[in-house]
This record gives structure tokens, C-alpha cells and sequence, in this order.
């Protein structure tokens, strides 16, 4: 899964350590969502990652206030959703856990930062010339996945199994063209506001080993194998 | 001796000086005690961008004596209450009107090229301020592509060394193009910047330390840079140059006034043909500001977008636009990125993104199947970008976690390839409008053979780099950087748009000053040459039209 088949890369560039995807770090941690912060372990995205006693969240002493409050502000996100209608909301839920993996509790709540992102109508500054504007991409888009759910499978995308799920997904990123859209243009439009979701927030840099902010403190131990005090080595795997 | 240059530096541009010696950023006295014209009043120039070409030029002719305007369609910023040390909350650092791509390789903008406000895409650029080489200024005389520029690196040599004091730029002495030194040292190499050095050296491949518009140490107020990682999302410290701290502090002190938040929407042609000023939009409400002279720097896409908006009866086609070249000759550099995988953990995003070069492939090489070349340099993703370029790869799902998982272990190069000025690659107004109902700029871009051989090429070096430094996978991603053209100058009026001096051929009171004034690129960043180009601009023109109303620069 999460492959496109004769994707053009370089020779031995099959996973991160030459080999296959790993698991990644599955039931190491005992962390509630709750103790995020707080625990002895960093909450991550359904607690994988290889950081364990790493919490970005301990640091938000040293940040700058009006960094620490944007960061904050992602882990209460509005759940009122404001863009997404009814209807639209559960496609794009299940659109999401796919595109990122995120099948099991803490989630990241990627639906509602899109959302908010898109009551805002903040885009990345264009748009393909094939393609409607971001929101009106988005709408269409999620209603060809519940009807090629619907044609495939007779069942909307968020009722389908995750394999069925995939395999629709799948069906787009190695399409040319799907339902009318310029199918590579699609995938860049789902996949730019997805992990611009996931990796803004807290979680996903505890689960990478990623420091975050880090003014006005900055960075005294630069170089290979090194680290600041308040880094964390990576667990064994 | 770098004391002693700095105060050379002081005297001719104080505004490393002018800021606040502490913790906070801005001067905020010096902007409210700032010149404020009245729209009736006929000023010597109006600015239309405050980026690298309109800060400077302002800086420059501000220190003649004339009164100057600036507008930027964005925010006067204040590093302390508008920039986060977050990359996904940096998003307003960026253009995000509406814009259109096309083409068969459509060029994504905003924050890959597109900047916003006081300082402009020099508040997120990484900061590698390399010169062009003496070959760019005439490709096609040596090589029979691109074009020759109406000026050669001798007119622009003075002010490359002048910039790169104001900046000032770090870094090891330079090799290539026209040898040159800089005036700090090199900054200290994170473990990203290592392992380009030593996988280069491996494999015989020269590079340097630098580039860089960072000072190694303080300079006036600025202080030293503390390696944080976000030089993209605007820097908070002062540390890294922009034109909202390198030249708009001493252009306000010397009587100029900047307007924020204004979007200039049209140049005004008077019945005598000449420029008469310019309307702008405050606040929703159509302004109109008298100048003698205006200077269009708004840069590849706004500058020639404010052109062709800007349509008369006598200029039914654009402004300057009779030969057809507005928005002509945009160019992108082609800028594959190539990250690779170490068992040591390489925590790339510790330390400036900018850090190692080499120029050693960016001349013309005749074993090589295709003209011109690339450089090599840092690159060093934070997580939203690094998940772009794993994603880009195909990895979606469970797959792009793991990759991402992984994050620390891998270090990032880039290249920049210099793609060539081809005629239909162009700015055009869309039919869609933007929220004031004026057309949106549509880009189109379609990459010739020997730009996609250059990619190619600079892709391979990449991977063999990083593997001679002990890499056991790589990955690959083709992107582009940066824009420059769209108005180029030439030697006359069937050649480009402005003159050597940034005059329009068409109008004579109206400059443009941007970088797309450039006929080509070469394969180095391109902001201290569009530096240099408005410190020359300006400095010929202040001295042909006030040069008797002062006493001269610095003296007043």
C-alpha cells in the first residue's frame, strides 16, 4: 500500500533503511491522549513513533508566546465543522485516515484543521488551470469518491472496508485522469492539506523526533549524532 | 578588520544601526516618526514593491535626496508580533491571491516563490546570496542559447561588493565565476552541511562554506544568528539579511515613507505619454498618489500583471508592451532535491537551511549533451515540506509515516538548474478576477529539452554525493525554485522591455526594477543580483537627477 507502482526513484530507495516500510514502533507506549504533555511520554499520533520519553509539549516554556499560542491552538481545534457540509464530512474523515495512515486513537484531528483551513479560503497562493478553486476541488472531489464507492462497491467511501478504501485510493494516484479531474493535480490538492495538517501538529513531531519551535532558544549542538539536552535518543527498533 | 568595514558600511547604510539594540526587533520610533506625504503631492518617485529591487532602490535614491513612496500590497512587518517560529503558521509570509498555472510543467507559487509585504520573498528565502558568473551576461554569444544582457559582470561588480557588505554575506573565499572573498567567515557546518562536504570530497568535487547573507557574529544590532532552522518562515533573530532590515531603516531615516497594505492597481499614463502616478487600493478605496517617476518592482508576476493592467488607448496591449515582451521570458530554475538516508541521525533541521554550495557544474561543459549547468546546494526540509517531498515520491498511508518516522535520519540537498528564457513562457491576465475584480495573473511553463537534461544531470551528481558519504537509500523529487523574467531588459525596444539602465523603452519616467528585469538566470539565487542591479539603477539615475540637491550619498 501507499506505493505508486513504477514511480520513478532512485536505486535502493525501497524504505527508509533499505528495506520495506516497518510497522513503526507499534505498542511501545502506555500514554493516554489525556496525559499529553504531562506523561513521561509524548503523545503520538496512535502511539507510534520512536521517541518515547520525547515530548515537544515540555518545551513550550522556551518558545516564544505567540509561537507557543498558534502551536497550541492545533490540539483544540473547533469541532463544529464550519466548510465540510453533513453529507461531505464522514468522506472526508475516511479520505484522511487513509491518505495518512491514521487508523487508530490519539488522531490527529486532520478533518478539522482542513476545515478551518478552508472556511478561511487559505490557499497556497494558486491553482492548476483544469481545476475549480481549492474549496469547490474539494467538494467535487469528495462527491466522485462516494461515487466510485457507490459504483464499485454500492456503498458510500466511509462504509467501505479500509482494503476498499485503499484500493479506490490506490485507483487515483495511479490514474491520469478520475472522474473529470486531472488525476496528479488531485493528488497534489488532497495531499498538500493533509500533511500540511498532520505534520503542523504537536503529535507527529513526537512521533518524528522533530525539536518544533525553537525561538528564542535555538540550536547549540549541531552535527551528526548530536543532540541538545532536551532532545531524545531515538529508541531501539 | 571587520570592525573597521563595518563602520565604511555604516556610513553609506545605517540601518543594521538603526535597529533596536535588545531583545526586541523593530524600530518601531523610526517608523512612526516616518515622512508622510500627501497624495497631492508631486513626489520625486513612487516604488511599486518594497522586495530587494524596490527597498534598495528606495535606500539608494532616499540618500540623494528624493522624496520616495513605497507601496507593498502586504504588512510593514514587525518580526516580534507578526512571525512564528512555525512553519505551518507562516503561511501569511507568502502572496496567496488568486493565481492561475498552466503549461505542461505548471510551476506551483506561493510559498515556493512568492512573497508578501515589506522585505518580499526575501523575508523567506534561505538566504545563499551567490553572484552570477561573467558567462551569464552572454550565453548566447558563448554558448548560442539564452541572451545577452545590454550590461556585462564588469558594470555589476561594484555593487555585488557593496551589497554583499550591506547584508553582509559569510562565507569561504569563492572559486568560481570571478573569484572573490567575503567579508565574514563562514558559519559553523551542521550535520546536513557535513555530509555534503564529505561526500563531495569523496568524489573530488570542490565546494564552499557560504554564501551566505548571515553575518558570523553580530553586525550593528543585528544579533548572531542562533541556528534554529526556520530561515524560510521569516527571521525572527535579525539575523538573516532582508530589505526590511538591510535597506528600509535607512531609507525611512532619510525621509522616505513606506505604504503598507496598499495594492497599487494601475500606472497612470498623462496625456504627454509620461508616467503620472500610480492608484492604489486602501482599505478597499481607490487612491491616487502624483509622482514624477514611478518604479515598478513588484517582481515576475506582479510587476508585469500591473503592466498589462495598466492598458491605454495609446498602450491598448499593456504598458510597454508593443514588442509583446511583458510577461515574456518568465524563468523558473529547475531544482531537484535529493535526500538520503544515514544510520547516524543527521537532524537536518538543526541549523540554517542554507549552509554548503559548489558552482563547479554551472559553466557550459562540451562533454556534456546539454549547455549551461547547475549549482549544488543545503537544503534542509522542515517537516511539512520533507512530507511534500517524501510524498511526492508516491508514498501516501502507512508508508509516508514511516518515511517521516524516519525524518532525522536523512539529509537533503537541492540543486538549481539553470532552465533557459524561452518566449512562451509567460504571465497572461486569467479571465478569473480577484476579489477587487481584477484579472489574476495566469503563469504558463513548459520546460525545453535541454532544461529537463540539466535536471537530470544534477539529480545523478545529488544521488552520488550522498552516497559517497556512506547514503544506504536516496530519494529523489523534481521541484522548482524561485522566478525571475517577465520583463527583460535588452538593447533596445524589440529586445527587452528596459533599457541597462531599467528605463522603459516606451515610457519615459517609468522604471522597473525586479528581478524581472533578468534576460537569464544562470544557475544562482537570484537576489543579490536584482540587488545589485537596483543599487546600480538607482545610483545612475539619483546622480543625473539630484545629484546637485544634496551633497551627494551618505553625506546627507
Amino acid at each position: 500500500m501507499g506505493r505508486r507502482r513504477g514511480q520513478q526513484t532512485a536505486e535502493g530507495s525501497t524504505g527508509p533503511s533499505g528495506a520495506m516500510p516497518a510497522e513503526g514502533g507499534t505498542g511501545l507506549r502506555g500514554a493516554t491522549p489525556a496525559e499529553s504533555g504531562t506523561g513521561l511520554r509524548g503523545t503520538t499520533p496512535g502511539n507510534k513513533g520512536r521517541y518515547g520519553a520525547f515530548d515537544v509539549l515540555r518545551e513550550v516554556s522556551h518558545w516564544d508566546a505567540l509561537t507557543a499560542g498558534v502551536v497550541l491552538a492545533r490540539l483544540r481545534p473547533d469541532p463544529n465543522l464550519k466548510f465540510f457540509t453533513g453529507d461531505e464530512e464522514p468522506t472526508a474523515r475516511a479520505l484522511f485516515d487513509v491518505l495518512l495512515g491514521q487508523y487508530d486513537e490519539p488522531k490527529v484531528p486532520v478533518t478539522e484543521l482542513v476545515d478551518a483551513r478552508l472556511v478561511e479560503g487559505e490557499t497556497d497562493g494558486w491553482r492548476y488551470e483544469d481545476m475549480a478553486e481549492d474549496g469547490a476541488a474539494w467538494r467535487q472531489s469528495l462527491a466522485a469518491l462516494d461515487d466510485q464507492a457507490s459504483e464499485v462497491f454500492a456503498r458510500r467511501f466511509h462504509e467501505l472496508r479500509r482494503d476498499e478504501q485503499v484500493q479506490i485510493i490506490q485507483g487515483v494516484q495511479d490514474a491520469s485522469s478520475w472522474h473529470g479531474f486531472n488525476a496528479k493535480h488531485l493528488w497534489s490538492l488532497w495531499t498538500r492539506y493533509a500533511c500540511t495538517a498532520f505534520y503542523s501538529h504537536p503529535w507527529a513531531w513526537n512521533e518524528i523526533g522533530f525539536g518544533g519551535p525553537a525561538y528564542p532558544r535555538g540550536y547549540k549542538n549541531m552535527g551528526i549524532d548530536r543532540r541538545e539536552r532536551w532532545e531524545t535518543e531515538e529508541e531501539a527498533r | 578588520m571587520s570592525r573597521l568595514r563595518d563602520a565604511d558600511v555604516r556610513a553609506r547604510n545605517e540601518s543594521a544601526w538603526l535597529l533596536p539594540d535588545g531583545d526586541a526587533r523593530t524600530n518601531h520610533r523610526l517608523r512612526d516618526d516616518m515622512a508622510r506625504y500627501d497624495e497631492s503631492d508631486e513626489v520625486d518617485v513612487v516604488v511599486v514593491g518594497c522586495g530587494a529591487g524596490g527597498a534598495t532602490f528606495m535606500q539608494r535614491i532616499a540618500r540623494y535626496g528624493a522624496s520616495v513612496v513605497g507601496f507593498d500590497a502586504g504588512p510593514h512587518w514587525d518580526p516580534d508580533a507578526d512571525w512564528v517560529s512555525d512553519e505551518r503558521g507562516s503561511h501569511g509570509l507568502y502572496w496567496t491571491e488568486p493565481r492561475v498555472i498552466a503549461g505542461e510543467d505548471p510551476v506551483p507559487l506561493g510559498s515556493n516563490n512568492s512573497g508578501r509585504g515589506v522585505g518580499g520573498s526575501m523575508i523567506h528565502y534561505a538566504g545563499y546570496t551567490p553572484r552570477f558568473h561573467p558567462s551569464d551576461f552572454a550565453t548566447l554569444s558563448l554558448d548560442g542559447v539564452g541572451a545577452d544582457w545590454p550590461i556585462t559582470y564588469d558594470d555589476l561588480r561594484p555593487h555585488y561588493e557593496t551589497i554583499e557588505q550591506e547584508l553582509p554575506v559569510s562565507g569561504q573565499s569563492w572559486p568560481w565565476g570571478d573569484p572573490h572573498r567575503y567579508p565574514y567567515s563562514p558559519h559553523p557546518l551542521s550535520g546536513n552541511g557535513d555530509v555534503f562536504v564529505r561526500g563531495a570530497e569523496a568524489l573530488g568535487i570542490t565546494t564552499r562554506v557560504g554564501p551566505v547573507a548571515i553575518a558570523n557574529g553580530r553586525f550593528g544590532n543585528r544579533p548572531h544568528c542562533i541556528y534554529r532552522g526556520f530561515c524560510l518562515q521569516g527571521c525572527k533573530v535579525n539575523a538573516k539579511a532582508s530589505p526590511l532590515i538591510t535597506h528600509i531603516p535607512d531609507a525611512l531615516a532619510h525621509g522616505a515613507e513606506i505604504r503598507a497594505h496598499c495594492m497599487v492597481t494601475r500606472v497612470v499614463i498623462g496625456r504627454d505619454g509620461r508616467a503620472s502616478g500610480v492608484t492604489y487600493l486602501k482599505d478597499g478605496v481607490e487612491h491616487f498618489q502624483k509622482a514624477r517617476l514611478v518604479v515598478v518592482a513588484g517582481y515576475s508576476i506582479e510587476t508585469p500583471r500591473l503592466l498589462l493592467l495598466s492598458a491605454t488607448t495609446s498602450f491598448p496591449d499593456g504598458l510597454c508592451n508593443d514588442h509583446g515582451l511583458v510577461g515574456r521570458y518568465i524563468m523558473v530554475q529547475g531544482a531537484p532535491q535529493v535526500a538520503g538516508r544515514f544510520d547516524a541521525e543527521i537532524r537536518a533541521c538543526k541549523g540554517p537551511p542554507p549552509e554548503v554550495s559548489s558552482e563547479q557544474f554551472y559553466e557550459t561543459d562540451p562533454t556534456r549533451s546539454y549547455a549551461r549547468g547547475f549549482t549544488l546546494q543545503n537544503v534542509s526540509p522542515l517537516p511539512i515540506t520533507y512530507a511534500e517531498h517524501v510524498s511526492a515520491q508516491g508514498h501516501w498511508g502507512e508508508s509516508l509515516r514511516e518515511y517521516m518516522r524516519d525524518y532525522n535520519h536523512w539529509a537533503v540537498l537541492g540543486a538549481l538548474c539553470e532552465f533557459l528564457p524561452r518566449h512562451d513562457n509567460a504571465v497572461t491576465l486569467a479571465d478569473e478576477t480577484d476579489r477587487h475584480g481584477l484579472p489574476v495573473a495566469k503563469l504558463s511553463y513548459t520546460q525545453c529539452d535541454n532544461d529537463r537534461a540539466i535536471a537530470a544531470d544534477a539529480q545523478r551528481v545529488q544521488e552520488e554525493i550522498l552516497r559517497a558519504a556512506g547514503a544506504t537509500a536516496t530519494m529523489a523529487v523534481s521541484r522548482y525554485a524561485r522566478l525571475v523574467g517577465g520583463c527583460r531588459m535588452g538593447r533596445d525596444a524589440e529586445h527587452g522591455v528596459v533599457d541597462a539602465t531599467l528605463q522603459s523603452f516606451a515610457v519615459e519616467n517609468l522604471y522597473i526594477c525586479d528581478g524581472s528585469v533578468l534576460p537569464t538566470q544562470g544557475s544562482a539565487n537570484p537576489a543579490l543580483t536584482i540587488m545589485a542591479l537596483a543599487s546600480r539603477g538607482a545610483e545612475q539615475l539619483a546622480s543625473r537627477r539630484w545629484a546637485g540637491s544634496t551633497s551627494g550619498p551618505g553625506m546627507r
